[in-house]
């Protein structure tokens, strides 16, 4: 089934998984879940050996374990879970992690935007139905919310921060009585939420200022800062899971050679702490430099390997496409860039050898060629 | 390395664990060797004759075990893990609030590198340690011998790695509490530190365990278990523990190779003592950390066959001792501990005291008298030792006793963590109390235990309090800190703090002001209402001088030359940073002794200039006020200018002797000797210096200025003391600088002197104006001018002058950029150029926007001209004699005036004025 799809949802990626797992789960499940908590943290960080199980559970979200036993019995109390951090932390993936361990659905999702009206949060009205029946529960278009709700399972609320204070306090009530009521209606007009409801819903800390949360939906979530990944380590578990899988849905046979990787996290690292030490925001590229920023990148220089260069991954693709994703403004980036390619790049080409100079020579010249 | 005995108490156990490794292990051999291994250090010191105490270090469990233990056995000798030398600090503890450090302190550094000092090592003791168990028994029991036996301070820093080899320091975390830096830089040492050795083995023991941090760990898996159980048990375990660490550590290192001397260091000094003082090994007991009771050295045990361990002896630098306060976070960032982990453990203890009805040793307060009572109190019965059993089986196979949920006690925490967070900023409300309840419950249930610890409260409250923004100073965490325990901050009592750090206290006593306190106070001195407050003040001033951090800091009034204090007021902090006070009280018995043996340091200092040594006169005369120790340090400066061959300080050297001289002749006191020796001395050397100066490129405008200063105006007193004014001149003669800010200095030099004159200067001025190849270098002869108004006031007219001249006639391109290099340097040396500038300025320009579309320059105006008086000769006579041409071509030009026929002007003022020419001619007659 995975095969007919793009970019497969979480419960469908991992079905398989996930009726093992349900199949082994004995620990006491809160509400309506499919899996015991402990099973969901299991699903979620992968399994060790010291947990006994016949099979091995590949860890699917990488960071600081307690934050996912937070999140966990964040939506096993009355609370929303709002998960907070930079952009490309792996936000959505956990939640949309926890969505598929919890109830099998990760896709009953509302995208916040400027453009979020409360009938996306609530429900709408199918004008043809209404004209040719009135109104009625049949002629009613639940939103993805509301559909949760009644399903007793977890909706998904993306980009919360991106709509409008307003819209935010249409969950409000949601969250707080748990029902919705359709006035529109004579009877059978209040949606109850199922037990098992929840929502989590994800918040850019980057668009911090532009809609703040009132004070009483702050009440009603519970808030998991995720941190960028600093650790090496780490990230270089990240990089390599999130493109494997990358490469299998674009059906590309590449190997991704380690030295590679290295020197992609080596200059991440370099450039974030470059901007860390930035007293401007001229001198600071735009690019938040996150995790999901070099997977970016990698993907780039995958795709151009593979359909442009001699289907293996070099240095000088790899260079010219960390260029060309980060360079977004003229010529502040490029700017910045070029710095760091001469007074970096260029020394650690000359000392270390290896891919280095290769990757030195294809960021030259995309940066020449943007300049 | 003893051999394990096969059979005994653990034999059955070693059976199980050898089939257990067989069955589960790829390689078996090698597993089953670290498993049996464990099982025989178990066996070999379970059975030492000497009863070793395993510990860890702020375990609530192994000092509970302590206690009991103590009571039970009764021990007449106990023998410490900890630095020989410090042994004479314990019985101040007794006048101190736990937790302190003992330290030791050394700065006069003899056998290690000088870049090393100062040398401090500090072994922090809390409450809830089996240390001070043992230390408080030992102490308060009459009878009871306590013997520090591990490797002296000296020690410490003999055995470590020089610099080179050593990694770099951590630096503290930038949100670190101000309580953290307690300790400063030195070196720490503990009793009991068990840790994994290797971080892959930590980290596989986190990730098994599910928890965050060793603290977690060693709390859910040891503390917890361990915190009921029975002597046996707690020992067996400790030491299997200890095993553990020992085995899966890094064979080689260095550290390794320390531990080990230690090792053989304590079993060879306890030898030793039991040897001199022939205790029975069966009265005594052997406090050491768990890591040290699995010991493989050959000196391990009393019966051992190894040879003694050779101890080197001390170093001869000399070590200072004395305590300072330390901090639960202290301790944390000491030893690289979660944060928080030392607060909940004492808190872990003190609920453990009052639930397990054990009683605690705690040292006395001093009563000022022998307490005869205790004295005379005979010592309980001790228990008779009991056979080894072993323990271990059962506690390795049966899960651990989980503690019921204590709902009383996680409902206190709630409710309180939401008021906390409230007064913080939080909006936390009731509802967060209950979410947190039921999140700490659930988070427990996830990870496996019935009763939430505090590291679940914590983690819950922080997940339904916290919010985007952390609206206060203090974050979730951190308030929960708080209310676990908080931080607890220790204090030296009056008793045991250094001579020096009594007597600061005992000198501000006037103040009124309770310092002990650890808030900042502020102190208020009026010296018109109580003149007795002034010694105060100067300790305060003096204070303040040597101690650079917050410890004192004057809020208003300042200590200067010539000014007489009228009021002021302070901010002391003594309280809070007591251990300043008291590793000021290493340096000397008095603070007036430490500022003396300061200052003598620093003009004895290798890389001491003459500057510095005038700065250390002028400090001399405001904190100490003795002339005798001033004088000599005067006399240092003397030798000091003498022996320089730069002149880079000369500006600070000009403004110091300067201040001084208006210092001596304003307080009416005769010049001392050194003075003279320092204005001649002075003379002489930046005469020769002179001419090498103004042609050194090295050598900045500045710097020559200042010379020049110095010359000028310190020349009356010079000549006066015998110098010769030729010597200057011949200077300024023999002074051919090319740079033209030089130049232009050299120049203002021969004005002041003389040798030149105004309007000789003017005209070179001119000159170089109207050259337009000189024109882009004239701002750089102007810088010359600018510094010339130190030296040669009387040329400030000038100065103006040619800076108006040059604004006036220089274009943008060129007088532009030189401008903000004219603002830097007026700003930087404002107080001597800008007074003379700006009086002259005020002088010289109007005073309002009126006046100035009639005002002229002074440089501009000019005498009334003189009419015109047609020349004598041929052409003028001809002119004369038929003006009407000459008329007719001034009325159509439009001039005005008539001719002036006849005499010359002299002829004619001679006319007008007889009387002196007449005067004249009778003198030439007669």
């Amino acid at each position: 089934m995975t095969d007919d799809m793009l970019c497969a949802p979480a419960e469908v990626k991992y079905a398989d998984e996930l009726d093992w797992l349900e199949s082994v789960d004995d620990g006491p499940k809160p509400f309506s879940w499919r899996l015991s908590p402990k099973m969901v943290r299991l699903f979620v960080l992968g399994s060790e050996r010291a947990d006994g199980l016949d099979r091995e559970v590949p860890q699917k979200w990488f960071g600081d374990r307690s934050f996912v036993e937070r999140s966990i019995v964040t939506l096993a109390s009355d609370r929303g879970l709002l998960l907070i951090g930079d952009p490309g932390t792996g936000k959505s993936w956990l939640a949309e992690l926890l969505a598929a361990a919890i109830c099998r659905n990760s896709t009953l999702v509302v995208q916040g935007t400027a453009g979020t009206t409360e009938d996306h949060i609530k429900y709408s009205w199918n004008v043809s139905m209404v004209i040719a029946k009135g109104q009625s529960r049949e002629s009613m278009i639940p939103s993805p919310i509301m559909t949760a709700m009644e399903r007793g399972v977890i909706g998904r609320f993306e980009e919360l921060t991106r709509s409008t204070s307003d819209v935010q306090d249409a969950l409000i009530s949601i969250l707080s009585e748990k029902y919705v009521s359709i006035p529109e209606l004579d009877d059978d007009n209040i949606v109850f939420a199922q037990p098992g409801f929840s929502i989590i819903a994800t918040a850019n800390s980057r668009d911090r200022g532009v809609n703040d949360l009132s004070s009483a939906l702050k009440r009603r979530f519970n808030f998991v800062r995720v941190p960028v990944v600093t650790s090496k380590k780490s990230e270089a578990e990240i990089v390599r899971f999130r493109t494997t899988e990358l490469l299998r849905r674009h059906r590309i046979d590449l190997e991704l050679p380690p030295t590679l990787l290295d020197i992609l996290l080596q200059s991440f690292a370099g450039l974030r702490a470059a901007a860390a030490a930035a007293t401007g925001d001229d001198e600071r590229l735009e690019s938040a430099l996150s995790t999901a920023e070099q997977i970016g990148v990698l993907e780039d220089a995958i795709l151009h390997s593979h359909f442009f260069g001699d289907r293996t991954l070099r240095a000088e693709t790899l260079g010219g496409s960390l260029v060309g994703s980060l360079a977004r403004r003229t010529p502040e980036d490029l700017a910045i860039l070029n710095k760091y390619w001469h007074g970096v790049v260029e020394p650690r080409s000359k000392k270390d050898g290896g891919d280095w100079p290769g990757f030195l020579e294809g960021g030259r010249q995309a940066i020449t060629t943007l300049s | 390395m003893m051999k394990a005995t096969a059979g005994g108490p653990f034999a059955p156990l070693r059976e199980q664990l050898a089939d257990a490794a067989g069955a589960f292990a790829d390689a078996p051999g090698g597993l089953s060797g670290i498993l049996a291994g464990m099982v025989d250090d178990v066996d070999r010191a379970l059975r030492e004759k000497l009863e070793i105490f395993p510990v860890c270090h702020h375990s609530p469990a192994s000092a509970l075990a302590m206690a009991r233990r103590l009571r039970e056995k009764q021990p007449k000798v106990i023998y410490l893990e900890m630095c020989e030398d410090l042994t004479p600090l314990l019985a101040e503890l007794r006048n101190c609030r736990l937790p302190v450090a003992l330290q030791a302190f050394a700065t006069d550094l003899d056998g290690f590198p000088s870049g090393w000092g100062p040398l401090s090592v500090i072994a922090p003791i809390t409450e809830s340690s089996a240390e001070y168990q043992a230390i408080a028994y030992a102490l308060d029991t009459p009878g009871v011998e306590l013997i520090a036996v591990d490797r002296s301070a000296d020690h410490v820093f003999q055995w470590l790695p020089r610099p080179e080899e050593r990694d770099a320091p951590a630096e503290a975390p930038a949100d670190a509490p101000e309580e953290a830096g307690l300790h400063g830089d030195a070196v720490g040492v503990e009793i009991g530190d068990l840790r994994p050795r290797f971080a892959e083995l930590e980290e596989h023991l986190l990730r098994h365990g599910k928890v965050r941090h060793w603290s977690e760990w060693w709390d859910q898996y040891v503390e917890q278990p361990l915190s009921g159980a029975d002597y046996d048990t707690y020992r067996q375990v400790m030491v299997l523990i200890g095993s553990l660490f020992r085995r899966l550590a890094p064979g080689d290192g260095e550290r390794r190779a320390s531990d080990e001397d230690r090792e053989r260091y304590m079993w060879t000094r306890m030898r030793e003592h039991l040897a001199a003082t022939g205790a029975d090994p069966a009265d005594c007991l052997y406090v050491c950390g768990a890591f040290h009771a699995a010991s493989h050295v050959e000196q391990f045990g009393l019966e051992a066959a190894g040879p003694g361990f050779d101890i080197t002896p001390r170093t001869a630098t000399r070590w200072l001792y004395g305590m300072i306060p330390s901090s639960h976070s202290a301790i944390e960032a000491q030893f690289g501990l979660a944060g928080g982990s030392v607060s909940i453990a004492a808190a872990t203890w003190e609920k453990a005291l009052r639930r397990g009805g054990v009683k605690p040793y705690k040292l006395a307060k001093p009563t000022g008298e022998a307490n005869p009572g205790r004295a005379a109190r005979p010592l309980p019965a001790a228990v008779a030792p009991r056979p080894v059993t072993d323990r271990l089986s059962g506690f390795l196979s049966s899960a651990p006793a989980l503690d019921a949920l204590d709902e009383s006690e996680l409902l206190g925490w709630c409710v309180d963590i939401v008021r906390l967070a409230r007064r913080n900023g939080y909006q936390a409300s009731t509802a967060d109390a209950i979410a947190v309840f039921e999140t700490s419950v659930l988070l427990a249930g996830l990870r496996g235990r019935a009763r939430p610890t505090p590291y679940d409260f914590q983690d819950a409250a922080v997940t339904c309090i916290e919010k985007d923004v952390v609206p206060g100073r203090r974050d979730v965490r951190r308030l929960c800190e708080i209310l676990l325990g908080g931080d607890r901050i220790g204090q030296v009592g009056y008793a045991a703090m250094p001579p020096l750090a009594r007597d600061v206290f005992d000198r501000l006593e006037p103040l009124g002001l309770d310092l002990s306190k650890r808030t900042i106070q502020r102190a208020l001195l009026d010296f018109t209402a109580d003149p007795h407050l002034l010694p105060c003040s100067h300790l305060l001033w003096m204070l303040r001088y040597l101690l650079r951090d917050d410890t004192v800091r004057p809020i208003m009034g300042e200590r200067r030359l010539g000014e007489r204090p009228i009021q002021e007021s302070w901010d002391l902090a003594l309280g809070r940073q007591q251990r300043s006070i008291i590793e000021l009280g290493y340096e000397g018995v008095t603070v007036e002794q430490v500022v003396e043996q300061r200052l003598r340091r620093t003009v004895h200092d290798p890389s001491a200039t003459a500057a510095v040594a005038l700065a250390a006169v002028e400090d001399s005369i405001l904190y100490l006020g003795a002339r005798r120790f001033t004088d000599e340090l005067g006399e240092r400066a003397v030798h000091l200018l003498a022996a320089e061959r730069t002149v880079d300080d000369a500006p600070e050297v000009l403004r110091r002797i300067r201040r001084l001289l208006a210092h001596y002749r304003a307080t009416g006191a005769e010049l001392p000797a050194w003075c003279e020796a320092f204005v001649t001395a002075g003379y002489a050397h930046y005469c020769t210096l002179l001419p090498t100066a103004f042609v050194d490129e090295e050598t900045g405008v500045r710097q020559v200025a200042a010379m020049l200063g110095f010359l000028f105006s310190m020349e009356s007193l010079a000549l006066a003391l015998g110098c010769d004014r030729n010597q200057l001149e011949l200077a300024v003669r023999q002074s051919h600088p090319e740079a033209p800010a030089k130049v232009a200095l050299a120049w203002a030099a021969q004005a002041q002197l003389g040798l030149l004159s105004r309007a000789e200067l003017r005209a070179r001025c001119a000159e170089l104006l109207d050259n337009p190849l000189v024109i882009p270098g004239f701002p750089q002869y102007m810088s010359g001018f600018v510094q010339a108004l130190d030296p040669a006031p009387g040329l400030t007219p000038f100065v103006v002058e040619l800076l108006s001249d040059a604004f006036a006639k220089l274009p943008d391109r060129v007088l532009l950029p030189w401008l903000p290099l004219l603002i830097a340097t007026l700003r930087r040396q404002a107080p001597e150029m800008l007074p003379v500038l700006v009086r002259e300025a005020d002088r010289t320009f109007p005073g309002n926007v009126a006046a100035l579309d009639t005002w002229t320059p002074p440089w501009s105006r000019t005498a009334p001209a003189a009419p015109l008086v047609a020349a004598a000769g041929p052409v003028g006579d001809l002119l004369v004699r038929h003006p009407a041409a000459c008329d007719a071509v001034a009325a159509l030009l439009g001039c005005e005036g008539g001719w002036v026929t006849g005499d010359r002007p002299g002829q004619e003022l001679a006319a007008r004025s007889p009387a002196t020419a007449e005067a004249v001619a009778a003198l030439l007659a007669g």
